[in-house]
């Protein structure tokens, strides 16, 4: 799964979850993962099967689409000044106010799943959660990405 | 007797291919070699009605279905024992069926 220093965004302010959505596929697109379909898809998605996850110390949220619309598989993400608010996969009706945003493009499943074990690692881990907000430069929050989403060989 | 466990998911590519992985590693753990794990989108659970022994979801269920239904959100969120009680209760109800 690719991540680069391009589709990492930090301080982010969007007044909702659309704009963010818009924002991270827009960097997508313009590293060449996705196609311009790709953000809509993952907007609409959204509506209908939201993807607010209630991890501890505070929520975050994994929008992704389906693989249409995916070029190479990639992870984008943003650090929210202001949470946005997302709703609960398992609880629609309920709002989350977010902090940190993993924006999903896969196309590879069966490659990616150690990574997303590896994630889903991190988002049970409220220290690590804690630790990846506080980092306030897309290099060092590459390089944390890095260290922690690295295979075991 | 062959079972199926069906993982289902909004998009059925992130998170049910989590869940399914997690199911899987502890089947084999098991020697439980003839129960299939299957990654479906939620849009599509009404053909699996009838088919699936266990239906894991990832995300909220609005209706009843003929099997029992295993919240699949530890696999995405929880804390290792977190994730060993979901994969310990579905063994559980996989060995209830066997003994039935």
């Amino acid at each position: 799964m690719k991540i680069d220093e391009t589709i990492i965004a930090f301080d982010v302010e969007a007044t909702s979850n659309e704009e963010l959505i818009s924002l991270l596929a827009d960097k997508l697109c313009a590293a060449g993962y996705v196609d311009e379909t790709y953000g809509q898809a993952t907007i609409t998605r959204e509506t209908i099967h939201p993807t607010g996850l209630p991890t501890k110390p505070f929520p975050i949220a994994i929008p992704h689409a389906d693989a249409d619309g995916v070029i190479t598989s990639a992870l984008a993400f943003a650090s929210m000044k202001r949470p946005v608010m997302f709703c609960n996969m398992v609880e629609p009706e309920e709002e989350l106010p977010v902090e940190l945003v993993f924006m999903i493009a896969n196309n590879t499943p069966e490659e990616q799943v150690k990574v997303l074990r590896k994630l889903a690692t991190l988002f049970g881990d409220p220290e690590k959660l804690v630790e990846l907000k506080a980092l306030a430069h897309s290099k060092s929050i590459m390089d944390w990405f890095e260290v922690e989403l690295a295979h075991e060989s | 007797m062959g079972r199926l466990i069906v993982v289902a998911c909004g998009a059925g590519i992130n998170t049910s291919t989590l869940g399914e992985d997690m199911i899987r590693e502890r089947l084999e753990a098991e020697g439980k070699t003839d129960v299939m794990v299957k990654r479906v989108l939620m849009a599509d659970i009404d053909k699996y009605e009838g088919e699936m022994d266990i239906m894991v979801s990832m995300m909220k269920v609005y209706r009843e279905f003929k099997c029992p239904i295993v919240k699949g959100l530890p696999f995405l969120i929880g804390t290792r024992d977190e994730q060993k009680e979901v994969l310990d209760h579905i063994i559980r109800l996989l060995d209830e069926m066997d003994n039935q």
